[in-house]
C-alpha cells in the first residue's frame, strides 16, 4: 500500500465518525483524539474500520503507533500486504482497495 | 383490536414529529419489531412495537406536526400467540428495520458503522459478497454495491423515499438546512456527495435547528432536576490496576473489532452495583420510589454536533463483557447518527457519564428525573498510591455519585461506590 492509499483509507473511514472534519485543516504530526475531539468509542471505530478496509490487523500493544495520522499512515504501509501487482491505480482506487483487502482477506 | 398510541419517549419528551412508517395496513407485527420512526427534539427514535398482530390501519400520516405522546397513531388486530412451550418468542414474520437485512448466516455480522452506511446508501446487505477477513462485508463493499447510475436514485422504505448520500453530504445538508432530494446527486449509483452539497446555493430560509431544539430540551430536563430533586453528592478513588491489567491481557487475544473498552468493564461493575444496592435503580413518580426489577443502565452519549442524549443498554447486569462492549458500541454510534430506539430513550432506571473519556478528572453529574441517582466516571490518571506501605504509581480513577436525598442517603451511596471498587478489584469475575 503506498502513503496515499493508506492515507486515503484513514480520511475515508475519518469521515464516516467525524463527517465535520476537513482534511486539509488536520495536522498529521498531532495527536488525532485532541485535535478532532474524539472520544475511546471514535478512536476505536476508526481502527476498526481501517483494519475492516485494509486487512491490517492493529494489536492492542500497537495501538499507540496510530495516536497521529502520520503513524498510522507509516503503519499501514509497513504493514499492509504488498500492492497487487495489477495495477491498482488502474481499476480505479475503490477497487485497488479492494484488491488488497480480497488478498489479506 | 389494540390501540397503537405513541410511546413515551424518554424524560420531558412529551411530543413527536412522524417522520415515517416502516409497515403498511395488512402487514404482521411482532413484539420489538420497529414499525415507525419519529423525531423528537433530542433525537430520531425506532418506534417499537410490542404487541403481536397485525396492522389494521395507519390513522397519522408522516409529516411535521407535533403529536403529544399517546396519540392514537394505528390499530393493530390481535393474533392469538401460537400456542409454543418454553420461553423463548419467535417472531412470526419477518423483521423489518430500518437499518439493511443482515446478511445469510455463516458469515460475520457486519460491525454496526457498516450497517450504518449501508442504510445511509440505501444498500441492501443481504446480497453483498463481503470481501474483508472471513467474508466480512466492508465500507469498500458498501460503497461498491452502489453500481454506477446516470441518474440520482432514491430507495423506497414502505412507500417513503430515502435518498442515497454520503455520511458528509447528509451532515452537509442538516447543517445547511439543504433537502438532499434537491440535490443533484454525481456520485456512485446516484449518491449525494459532500461536493453536491457544498456546490448549492444556502437557502434563504432559516434551517431547522436540531441541535438549538436539543439544547432547550435538555434545558427543560435538567432545570426540572435542579428544581425538584434534592441533590448529594459523593465521591471516592478507585484504584485500576488490577482491572486494566486483566483488561490488557483480555484485549491482546482479541481482534480490534472485538476489544474491549475500559467503559465497558465500569459499566458492568456499575450495573452489578445496583443489583447489590437496588435503591438506587429506578423513578421517583407521584412523591414515591418505584424500584425497578430490571436494570436499564443509562449511558450519557455527547453528540459531535453539540448536546447529548442518555439511552439504556437494557439489563446491563445480565451481560457478559463482549456484549456489554458491543452493545455500548451500537448504543453510541446508534446515538450519534440520530438513530435511537424509543425503549431505549424512556426506561433508563440509572444512568452513567464517562466525561473521563474527554479528559475531565472528576464529573458532578446532574440527575435525570425521574431517575434517582448517577454515576460519574473521570479520567483514569497515573497516581502515586500507597500499596502494602510502599508509594506506587497506579492507574486511578474518580467516581462520584450524584443520588436523590428523597430516595436514599449518604451512607447508601457511600455502601453502592465501595461496591463498584470491591468489584472492579475482581475483574475476572464481571
Amino acid at each position: 500500500m503506498t502513503p496515499e492509499q493508506a492515507r486515503r483509507v484513514i480520511f475515508e473511514v475519518l469521515a464516516d465518525i467525524a463527517p465535520e472534519v476537513d482534511e486539509s485543516t488536520v495536522d498529521d504530526d498531532h495527536d488525532l483524539t485532541e485535535q478532532l475531539d474524539l472520544d475511546s468509542m471514535d478512536y476505536l471505530n476508526w481502527m476498526v474500520g481501517i483494519n475492516e478496509e485494509t486487512g491490517v490487523d492493529i494489536p492492542q500493544r500497537d495501538v499507540s503507533e496510530f495516536l497521529t495520522i502520520a503513524g498510522a499512515v507509516a503503519y499501514l504501509v509497513t504493514h499492509s500486504p504488498e500492492p497487487a501487482r495489477v495495477s491498482a491505480e488502474a481499476a480505479g482506487p475503490a477497487r485497488g482497495l479492494a484488491a488488497l483487502e480480497g488478498r489479506a482477506g | 383490536m389494540i390501540d397503537f398510541l405513541l410511546p413515551s419517549l424518554g424524560a420531558d419528551m412529551d411530543r413527536a414529529k412522524l417522520n415515517l412508517w416502516l409497515v403498511g395496513p395488512g402487514d404482521p407485527v411482532h413484539k420489538g419489531q420497529i414499525i415507525a420512526e419519529v423525531e423528537t427534539e433530542k433525537a430520531v427514535l425506532e418506534v417499537e412495537c410490542w404487541d403481536e398482530g397485525v396492522i389494521e390501519e395507519l390513522l397519522v400520516q408522516p409529516g411535521p406536526e407535533w403529536l403529544p405522546v399517546g396519540t392514537l397513531i394505528a390499530r393493530i388486530r390481535s393474533v392469538e400467540p401460537a400456542q409454543t412451550p418454553g420461553p423463548v418468542e419467535t417472531p412470526t414474520a419477518p423483521a423489518q428495520k430500518p437499518l439493511p437485512a443482515r446478511p445469510p448466516a455463516g458469515r460475520p455480522e457486519p460491525a454496526p458503522p457498516i450497517r450504518h452506511l449501508a442504510h445511509e446508501l440505501g444498500v441492501d446487505l443481504s446480497t453483498l459478497q463481503g470481501t474483508g477477513e472471513g467474508g466480512t462485508i466492508t465500507r469498500s463493499d458498501v460503497r461498491a454495491a452502489t453500481a454506477p447510475a446516470d441518474k440520482p436514485t432514491a430507495i423506497p422504505i414502505s412507500g417513503e423515499l430515502r435518498i442515497k448520500a454520503s455520511p458528509r453530504a447528509r451532515f452537509l445538508a442538516n447543517r445547511l438546512g439543504l433537502d438532499l432530494g434537491q440535490v443533484p446527486a454525481s456520485g456512485p449509483g446516484g449518491m449525494v456527495t459532500a461536493a453536491d452539497v457544498e456546490s448549492q446555493p444556502i437557502p434563504a430560509v432559516e434551517p431547522e435547528d436540531k441541535v438549538g431544539a436539543m439544547r432547550r430540551a435538555i434545558a427543560r430536563s435538567m432545570a426540572h432536576s435542579k428544581r425538584e430533586i434534592p441533590h448529594y453528592y459523593l465521591a471516592t478513588h478507585i484504584d485500576l490496576d488490577e482491572a486494566l491489567r486483566w483488561l490488557d491481557v483480555q484485549n491482546a487475544e482479541r481482534s480490534v473489532a472485538e476489544r474491549i473498552l475500559p467503559a465497558a468493564l465500569l459499566l458492568k461493575a456499575t450495573a452489578l452495583g445496583l443489583r447489590e444496592i437496588p435503591d438506587l435503580n429506578g423513578h421517583w413518580i407521584d412523591d414515591s420510589f418505584r424500584p425497578s426489577s430490571s436494570i436499564h443502565l443509562g449511558v450519557a452519549v455527547s453528540i459531535r454536533e453539540g448536546g447529548l442524549v442518555a439511552p439504556a443498554i437494557h439489563d446491563a447486569d445480565q451481560l457478559d463483557l463482549g456484549e456489554m462492549m458491543a452493545r455500548l458500541r451500537d448504543l453510541v454510534n446508534r446515538a450519534r447518527s440520530w438513530r435511537l430506539r424509543s425503549s431505549e430513550m424512556s426506561d433508563p432506571t440509572m444512568t452513567v457519564t464517562n466525561l473521563g473519556d474527554r479528559g475531565v478528572e472528576t464529573a458532578f453529574p446532574v440527575i435525570i428525573p425521574p431517575q434517582v441517582a448517577m454515576v460519574g466516571l473521570g479520567k483514569v490518571v497515573d497516581t502515586v498510591v500507597a500499596v502494602e506501605g510502599s508509594p506506587v504509581v497506579h492507574p486511578v480513577i474518580h467516581a462520584t455519585l450524584s443520588a436523590d436525598h428523597r430516595v436514599t442517603d449518604g451512607h447508601r451511596g457511600g455502601l453502592f461506590l465501595a461496591t463498584i471498587d470491591r468489584l472492579l478489584q475482581e475483574p475476572q469475575s464481571l
